[in-house]
């Protein structure tokens, strides 16, 4: 995947169907399930399995227990989705772009946001544009290779439910959320400026 | 200088906690040493060669007496008894333990300070002038500006994980000290016709591999919006930037790639979703930082002591250091004195931990107890009153300290290289003390002026040899250690990359080639041209023969 290539005016403007590549290196390479999530800062039971896409995935494929899919199958079969038992899950890879949702995301339960290496940060930037610009309200569900050390940050872009790999300590990584009581800036988790902050004090 | 206030100290404590704890699952073996490189480089801590190696921030380089104390207690304590100043005013130790990391950062934040994001792919510490507050070309002290963003971009949730290391600098007066150009985002303070205070802000400039000289992505900017055009500046590389090859992953690439026009209408498009939101500020945020950075409070002195002509006369070693080492104040009756780190024989910015603890007790005693650290790798008492310039010389004298060649080419900055570094290709400090052993006659040294001699031992450039005016980067041929020379570089407003001599040059040859070009230079000067000068009237041409024909 080349810069020139993902950012030519026409590939910035054109996100039809028929330009979205698929299955992708950025995106889950096979379905996925943990045993266990964290939903609101609470260890829960998890009950979606998440489909990897294919070339040729259709919504008669899907299992039919609860799943989340992948962006473009939600994009080409949406009514057919809906149509199903459950919720709504649909996945958001770091190279998709969470604009070519913007009008069906009040028909969306959960956004799941899938980290292939979890230093690769676009998703921080596709979960604040959701909560903020895009004013989704819905779950927003980081998968993959999510651990301990990502859950903070991504608390604050605007995540509320995680995945992490079955060998993780869940009940260790709920320390993560109260690790700083103070912060400097503003992001989808509605902390003030510090400078707005300091307007006050001084 | 900046001082902590309550959520800077909770910031910072909790910061520390949190590392120890990541640290502490690491030796018990829940977190693997893959998971914890991500995490430990943004605390400033990396793997080298022969053990860690910790850089500790100095925002803007400036750094009290308490603090100078424990840096040395730190070097005594956890390290060899030296520490080594950076090119980006930050200071490193080579020889801490892992385990005791924490405590070390235990005890930094004590005195405010940390290492927070001084490595890592993520927005690393602000840089500006050294002579901020006291150079006598200010325009607006930067200082405040660059604490306004260090802030802001402090444990970003956002931008924590970009595809490659983000640096900003701020420049506020007149001859940029900042080298703004080169680096991810430059400001440059300017006045629209309004007179009000804006920014020029350029983008998509940085060294290392691939020089590029930053572009500018808007002529005016005004200053309530500094934070939110950097988010979108921001957002725009964190979403497009390249995270296929580290090598094509910072956003000299993508503004490049995309072309600067398109890369500005991106960033524009972004910017309007929060140009007038939360991160807009205020007349009176930039009142309260500026009370942060208070001014000293200087003594009303006359112009000209009188007993400096005299000094001057009777001791020709005061005389050279006064010349070379110290400069104009905006204050009258005071002047900024520079110390060298740059003694012959010594690595280029190192410092013992007995040499910090008496800069320590002279800053007390004579400039209001504050010390900076340049992008030289020397320190600066910017407040010295005239009077007590020579007990200050004498004092340092006493510290090999006082060495007069700042500005020479003896004042060479130098990467660690081949001797601790991972990355290198070459030995940087044996050079050094190569080329200070062909210019051991301080009055040749002062007839050649001003020469900036940077040196890196690899291509990643740490040495800044690009805007050298003379630069040497150590490069590796099958196993062999060689050095390519560039001429005419330039870090200030005027911006230029080093033009390439020619092939590379053997180790032991290295000194004969600089000294080479120094002899064109002086055969070849007139009226009081620096190097630079010379070299942009005459060409390469000149310099290429002389070196070249010795080699051959």
């Amino acid at each position: 995947m080349s810069v020139e290539k993902n950012l030519s005016p026409k590939n910035v403007a054109d996100r039809s169907k028929k330009s979205r590549p698929k299955a992708t290196p950025s995106r889950i390479q096979q379905n996925m399930a943990s045993a266990k999530a964290i939903v609101d800062q609470k260890i829960v039971d998890n009950f979606i399995v998440h489909i990897a896409e294919t070339e040729e995935l259709k919504v008669t494929d899907l299992p039919a227990t609860q799943v989340s899919v992948p962006l473009n199958l939600w994009l080409e079969e949406i009514d057919a989705i809906k149509s199903r038992e459950g919720l709504i899950a649909v996945q958001i890879g770091v190279d998709e772009h969470p604009e070519d949702i913007a009008e069906t995301l009040s028909d969306i339960d959960i956004i799941v946001l899938p980290f292939v290496n979890h230093v690769d940060g676009q998703a921080y930037s596709h979960a604040y544009k959701l909560r903020t610009r895009l004013g989704f309200k819905g779950q927003i569900r980081a998968i993959g290779d999510v651990k301990f050390d990502q859950l903070g940050f991504l608390t604050r872009v605007g995540c509320n439910a995680f995945e992490l790999p079955d060998t993780e300590d869940l009940q260790t990584a709920l320390r993560a959320f109260g690790e700083f009581s103070e912060v400097y800036q503003p992001s989808a988790d509605g902390a003030k400026n510090i400078f707005s902050r300091r307007r006050a004090i001084h | 200088m900046y001082k902590y206030d309550s959520v800077d100290k909770t910031i910072v404590k909790e910061r520390v906690a949190q590392f120890r704890d990541q640290v502490n699952r690491h030796l018990k073996g829940e977190l693997t040493a893959a998971d914890l490189q991500p995490l430990r480089l943004r605390n400033g801590l990396y793997m080298q060669i022969h053990a860690h190696m910790l850089r500790v921030s100095i925002p803007y380089g400036l750094i009290n007496s308490t603090q100078m104390r424990t840096l040395a207690r730190i070097a005594r304590k956890y390290d060899k008894g030296y520490g080594h100043f950076t090119t980006r005013q930050n200071i490193q130790y080579n020889w801490p333990e892992l385990a005791d990391v924490p405590d070390i950062l235990d005890e930094l934040a004590d005195v405010e300070m940390h290492a927070i994001q001084t490595s890592g792919n993520c927005i690393r510490n602000i840089s500006s002038d050294q002579y901020a507050g006291v150079a006598s070309d200010e325009i607006i002290d930067p200082r405040p500006y660059c604490e306004i963003i260090r802030q802001w971009s402090t444990l970003h949730p956002e931008f924590y994980w970009l595809p490659r290391k983000f640096k900003i600098a701020v420049t506020g007066a007149t001859e940029d000290r900042a080298a703004v150009q080169f680096h991810d985002i430059g400001l440059e303070v300017v006045h629209n016709e309004a007179k009000e205070i804006g920014f020029r802000v350029y983008v998509g400039g940085g060294l290392g591999r691939t020089p590029v000289i930053g572009k500018i992505i808007k002529e005016f900017l005004p200053r309530d919006d500094i934070l939110s055009y950097c988010d979108a500046i921001l957002r725009v590389y964190n979403l497009h930037g390249r995270r296929d090859n580290k090598y094509k992953a910072r956003i000299k690439i993508l503004v490049n790639a995309m072309g600067i026009d398109a890369f500005r209408d991106e960033v524009e498009a972004e910017w309007q979703f929060q140009k007038d939101g939360d991160l807009k500020l205020d007349d009176v945020d930039f009142d309260t930082m500026a009370e942060f950075f208070p001014l000293p409070d200087y003594e009303e002195l006359q112009e000209g002591d009188s007993r400096i002509e005299k000094w001057l006369s009777l001791d020709s070693r005061f005389k050279d250091w006064y010349n070379n080492n110290t400069v104009e104040h905006r204050q009258t009756g005071y002047r900024i004195v520079n110390i060298s780190l740059k003694e012959h024989a010594v690595a280029p910015g190192d410092i013992t931990s007995e040499q910090m603890d008496a800069v320590a007790d002279i800053a007390d005693m004579y400039s209001f107890g504050e010390i900076r650290s340049t992008h030289e790798q020397n320190l600066v008492l910017a407040d010295v009153r005239e009077q007590d310039l020579l007990e200050v010389w004498r004092a340092l004298d006493a510290q090999r300290l006082a060495t007069a060649n700042i500005g020479s080419v003896n004042d060479m900055i130098c990467c660690p290289g081949l001797d601790f570094c991972s990355l290198a290709n070459a030995s940087s400090i044996s050079i050094a003390k190569q080329i200070n052993e062909k210019f051991t006659d301080f009055n040749e040294l002062y007839d050649i002026g001003e020469v900036k001699l940077k040196m890196s031992g690899c291509m990643n450039a740490c040495g800044h040899h690009h805007v050298g005016h003379i630069g040497v980067l150590g490069v590796d041929k099958k196993g062999v250690e060689w050095y390519q020379l560039t001429v005419g570089g330039d870090a200030s407003n005027k911006a230029e990359l080093g033009t390439r001599l020619g092939p590379a040059i053997a180790k032991d040859k290295v000194g004969d080639a600089v000294s080479d070009i120094l002899h064109v230079y002086r055969e070849q000067r007139e009226d009081d041209e620096r190097l630079l000068d010379t070299f942009r009237r005459v060409g390469v041409e000149p310099f290429k023969e002389r070196v070249y024909a010795e080699v051959n």
